[in-house]
């Protein structure tokens, strides 16, 4: 299959004076959360290769699990679901994924 | 052809040849098909501003990886 | 006043062989230009003339990357292109292809003869049609609410379970996605597998698990129809969405 490389389209965010705060806000939420999912996918991998001691799977637990609690409490004050931070480790996975 | 049905799970839906869109038409005319990238261009009233490439960002460690110089302890150029 | 000397080149819609160029009448080109046919043996190209200042190649960088612009012309092109495919089999061609000139036009007909006669005798008669399939997203978890604090041990745990859950389901997906794509394959003349598409771009939240373009003969449309209506109701968890009649755009159309 002949290599078929796909193009990229730029998002633009376009905001004006009254909507960047939200804006840039939705925005800094959106990479947090995409940060903490990626943690927690990697936090899984290393836990399934079994190179962690007891202690490091406890704290990068209690740790991801406090995490994923703060993320909660910041989209329910400003009404957005996980969704509207428009994540999908999908096209961005596949272009962080290891070899 | 120009009938709509609605579509329910285990239903059919279809469309008539004028409303393609603008995704299929794209795939199949831009050749490449077409991703939104993990890139973010940032513009305020109207002025393009910062561009975030998130892909450039951010890279996942692993356990056999080299710790970057800068993060070494002890002595370094 | 000077005139400014403004370079024009040929716009390629598509090629075309027994071209009925009567039906072609009321159709415009890019920017309410007039469509023409350029023949050479056979063969016909539909072309029309636009300015290379918007269409060369140096501004066309920056218009591939603004979706007003390419929503714009990727429209007027598929109506032309789809009038072209009711007056006459038809090798589309890809957004944005320009000759210098006619002549040009007629040398690029002469070297690609052979594929182009090939291909459009693989799609005479014949039309593409869209075949997606959605599965539902399953709900998102429910997040800690009940039980804090759990152990940092027990929180992994769980998430190993959802990825593996999810892990599976993907895996059904492709089963599932496969078979389905197999039983249209068995009653049509050509497939072609896309990518499936993103969920940003489609503005649906399922997951999209096969999209295919199958190639059915017009006298064959209802057989086709009724074997993906019954696909649908074979597969009560997944939604099929069918789309058509198109151009053959994903058999036809040359690199």
């Amino acid at each position: 299959m002949a290599e078929n490389p796909r193009r990229l389209l730029t998002q633009r965010l376009e905001t004006d004076p009254d909507s960047v705060e939200r804006d840039l806000f939705k925005l800094v939420l959106t990479i947090i959360e995409l940060v903490r999912q990626l943690m927690e996918a990697q936090a899984l991998r290393r836990v399934e290769e079994g190179d962690l001691t007891d202690d490091q799977v406890e704290a990068l637990g209690l740790g991801l699990s406090r995490l994923e609690e703060a993320m909660e409490d910041l989209k329910s004050r400003y009404d957005l679901t996980t969704e509207d931070l428009n994540i999908d480790l999908g096209p961005l996975g596949t272009l962080l994924s290891e070899p | 052809m120009s009938e709509i049905q609605s579509s329910v799970s285990g239903q059919l839906a279809v469309r008539d040849a004028s409303q393609i869109s603008l995704v299929d038409l794209l795939d199949r005319l831009l050749g490449t098909g077409v991703v939104l990238a993990g890139d973010v261009l940032i513009s305020l009233a109207g002025v393009d501003l910062v561009q975030i490439r998130l892909h450039a960002l951010i890279t996942t460690v692993r356990a056999d990886m080299p710790v970057p110089r800068n993060l070494q302890g002890g002595a370094d150029g | 006043m000077t005139e400014s000397q403004l370079e024009r080149g040929r716009y390629l819609f598509a090629f075309a062989r027994g071209l009925d160029q009567a039906r072609l009448e009321g159709v415009l080109g890019l920017r309410g230009a007039p469509l023409e046919v350029v023949e050479h043996r056979d063969l016909q190209a539909v072309v029309c003339s636009v300015d290379l200042e918007e269409f060369g190649e140096a501004q066309l960088k920056e218009h591939l990357e603004d979706m007003e612009w390419l929503e714009d012309v990727a429209r007027t092109h598929h109506d032309v292109v789809h009038a072209v495919s009711e007056a006459g089999a038809v090798a589309p061609m890809r957004l944005v292809t320009i000759c210098s000139d006619d002549v040009s036009v007629r040398g690029r007909i002469e070297s690609l003869y052979p594929q182009l006669s090939e291909a459009l005798s693989r799609v005479e008669g014949r039309r593409e049609w869209s075949v997606k399939v959605y599965a539902t997203r399953p709900a998102p978890p429910e997040t800690v609410d009940a039980g804090r604090p759990v152990s940092g041990a027990a929180y992994l745990q769980r998430k190993r379970e959802q990825a593996a859950q999810r892990r599976s389901t993907g895996d059904e997906h492709l089963r599932e996605a496969d078979e389905i794509h197999q039983t249209l394959a068995r009653s049509v003349v050509a497939t072609r597998v896309l990518q499936p598409q993103d969920p940003r771009l489609t503005g649906r939240a399922d997951t999209m698990i096969l999209n295919g373009a199958y190639l059915v003969p017009m006298e064959e449309t209802d057989g086709f129809r009724a074997v993906v209506s019954r696909l649908a109701e074979l597969n009560p968890t997944l939604e099929i969405e069918l789309n058509g009649p198109w151009p053959p755009y994903s058999f036809a159309t040359l690199e």
